[in-house]
């Protein structure tokens, strides 16, 4: 992720601290005794740590544009997990600093802080909380192997769980509840808002008008709005809800595939390789069903230095953005200098490419430059710089295979090109 | 992160069950420890009134606590003023209706020292105080011979632990707002205690001049803010005798504005809650 620091960032941040904030008269400095420092440091920690996991909660909100304040949804995707992740750690920290200040008085007194008498529900119930959060993100982070997407999103709405039983647990013990009915209400609001409301709410419906085939397991499905279409830039993507009957696999579920038409075109446009159940079914999908387009998102082609030329480097599936910023270029007059290189196995798997190279044709500003992996191997620095001789100078964005990213990154890397000039959106995640 | 993930997991899981296991292995020392107990009198509980040697009676029980005193988050004096008593009251209001936490009282434990007996060597617990016991105690005790004005417990009690913050309280008579005071708490002391409303039937005091026939009272309500001045919050009750605030109490029995007022006032406040944070 790169450090860059977007104005949502500072909202986070905000959110973040106000508990903190509210509670320091009473917390203090550290004190230096050891016991005191524990107890201490396990009041913080809780109070960040549940801080943390609400606004994580808020993050789940997903509604068009927002995710734009944090540099697109795949990097508030980023923060939520990272959000996640520290709340899980700290909470853990507050239990145990907590039980381990109270050491000094017994053994038997830190255990019974730590597992007091069931009357106690709002200790209790802040030990279901975590027991919540083990559940739904032992799959998150892996801790027994991978689970399935569908089936790691449903355990993942324990997470609603884990949200009342904390405000549970610190309602009743914290010495200020405004800041947690605040983040609290914002959490529980974004959950509502995206499991309960946004799926009926926020979802526009399209009928598929073709299915084009681009080359052996790639298709592009062109849509018709059924009422007004949405308003998206190139880059962005939407979640695709395809309803046909007759699909033999994701039928009701929702995938993200960027747009690959351009923002004036009256259909919206995406293309689709054959990578998984839900994308191989969409190969056959019928013209005619119905499909629901929630979003846009993204924000890959944000104005980072609008002035300075760019290089683009797209492979695979990942050459549709580039698509739809092709596609839109003939009405927006760019003044800079755009250099596409087309990363592909060989001619065949080159779709797109014709497109592309009309485009090329009729703005002098745009090239386009292929690169075949079958006949050149892996794409090097001496190719980039024999094609494009100033591309260290250039805001650079990839878009492709993992494999492809890890090569370029590193290539740039070697080649002393800074990460903030580099924009990569993956979301294999999404 | 998803290994780091992990492994804060299992070390979390690894230190909870470390100390629950040393705890369930040790914990059979501890009961014979406890068992080593014996009879205590209230005349040999009450020779430990002090903090050189601090002991108390909390439901049945007699405990050593003079090691703990300086350890314990409340205010020395406050702890020490229950030394050599019968302390269950105290031990079941940590603030007002809210007893101590079930570890405070695993904590306590560690500290007993004996049973509280009568002087037949019956058992007496704190639940059942006999009332010859709590009469005797009570003349012995010098809080009886206090004036409401000045006893400490009873202020305490009725105002329970404010939180610090800032306040407004209001006193209303037949449909008149009398009073309405404003002040701030720090650490349980009165800062800035200013009427922001001072009147009766119809007369408001704040606009008087020096000569007006009811000048005199006024002065003498702004000698109440500035004595409060820096005073803990408990020193309001002495208000119910204004003489010891204020020299020429005439203003008051001119039935006019009463010291009573003031505290009603400031006692809305309290009740009311922080109106504002520090």
């Amino acid at each position: 992720m790169a450090l860059r620091l977007y104005r949502g960032d500072l909202l986070l941040i905000v959110a973040l601290l106000v508990p903190l904030m509210v509670a320091a008269p009473r917390l203090g400095w550290p004190p230096g005794e050891a016991a005191a420092l524990l107890g201490w440091v396990g009041r913080v920690s809780g109070i960040v740590g549940l801080a943390m996991l609400l606004v994580t909660a808020a993050l789940s909100i997903r509604l068009p544009g927002f995710d734009r304040w944090f540099g697109g949804l795949d990097r508030l995707w980023q923060l939520h997990r990272l959000l996640g992740f520290s709340a899980f750690i700290l909470i853990m920290l507050h239990v145990l600093a907590l039980g381990l200040a109270r050491v000094p008085a017994g053994l038997d007194v830190a255990v019974l802080t730590l597992f007091p008498p069931p009357s106690q529900l709002a200790l209790w119930s802040g030990w279901l909380a975590w027991l919540a959060m083990v559940i739904f993100l032992a799959p998150t982070f892996r801790f027994f192997g991978r689970l399935d997407y569908q089936r790691w999103k449903g355990l993942h709405m324990l997470s609603a769980a884990a949200l009342l039983l904390a405000l549970g647990h610190a309602l009743p013990l914290a010495g200020e509840t405004w800041p947690w009915w605040l983040l609290g209400a914002l959490g529980a609001g974004a959950m509502v808002w995206r499991k309960l409301l946004s799926p009926s709410l926020a979802r526009h419906p399209y009928r598929v008008a073709s299915v084009a085939p681009l080359a052996r397991g790639v298709v592009e499905i062109a849509l018709r709005p059924e009422a007004r279409g949405l308003g998206y830039r190139p880059g962005q993507f939407v979640y695709f809800t395809p309803l046909d009957e007759s699909l033999t696999a994701g039928r009701g579920e929702e995938h993200p595939y960027t747009i690959a038409s351009a923002p004036h075109d009256p259909l919206l446009r995406i293309g689709i390789k054959d990578l998984g159940d839900a994308s191989h079914a969409l190969q056959t999908v019928s013209v005619g069903s119905r499909v629901m387009l929630e979003g846009p998102y993204g924000d890959f082609f944000a104005a980072h230095h609008p002035d300075r030329d760019a290089l683009w480097l797209g492979g695979g599936i990942g050459i549709t953005p580039f698509v739809s910023a092709a596609r839109g270029m003939a009405d927006v007059d760019e003044g800079r200098g755009v250099q596409l290189f087309y990363l592909a196995n060989g001619p065949d798997r080159a779709y797109y490419l014709d497109e592309l190279t009309r485009c090329a044709g009729e703005n002098e500003r745009f090239t386009v430059t292929t690169h075949f992996y079958r006949e050149l191997g892996p794409l090097t620095e001496s190719f980039l710089r024999h094609h494009c001789p100033d591309y260290a100078d250039r805001e650079i964005y990839l878009c492709g295979p993992p494999g492809m990213i890890g090569h370029l990154r590193d290539l740039l890397d070697a080649q002393g090109v800074p990460a903030a000039r580099i924009h990569c959106e993956v979301f294999d995640f999404l | 992160m998803n290994k780091f993930a992990y492994s804060a997991f299992i070390a979390f899981l690894a230190s909870i069950g470390t100390l629950v296991s040393v705890h369930a292995l040790s914990s059979d020392d501890e009961t014979d420890g406890a068992s080593e107990t014996r009879d205590i009198t209230l005349d040999e509980l009450a020779e430990h009134a002090s903090a050189e040697s601090c002991w108390k009676a909390i439901h049945g029980g007699v405990y050593d606590i003079t090691d703990y005193v300086p350890d314990h988050p409340t205010e020395e004096e406050v702890i020490l003023e229950w030394c050599g008593r019968e302390s269950s009251e105290a031990w079941d209001n940590k603030s007002p209706g809210r007893p101590h936490s079930p570890g405070a009282e695993r904590q306590l434990e560690n500290y007993r020292i004996g049973d509280l007996v009568d002087d037949q060597g019956e058992p007496l617990s704190g639940d059942v105080e006999d009332t010859s016991a709590d009469a005797e105690r009570q003349d012995a005790s010098p809080a009886a011979s206090v004036s409401p004005a000045e006893d400490q417990r009873l202020h305490r009690a009725m105002l329970g632990q404010p939180m610090d913050g800032h306040y407004r309280g209001v006193f209303t008579d037949r449909g008149e707002i009398q009073v309405n005071i404003t002040f701030d708490l720090r650490d349980g002391h009165l800062t800035d205690v200013n009427f922001r409303h001072l009147a009766y039937r119809g007369v408001d005091y704040l606009t008087l001049e020096e000569g007006d026939d009811l000048y005199p009272v006024m002065v003498q309500h702004r000698r109440i803010t500035e004595w409060l001045e820096g005073e803990p919050l408990t020193t309001i009750f002495a208000l119910y005798e204004p003489a010891r605030v204020v020299d020429e109490v005439d203003g008051f029995s001119g039935a006019t504005l009463r010291g009573a007022k003031v505290i009603s006032a400031m006692r809305d406040g309290l009740n009311r809650g922080v109106y504002s944070w520090p």
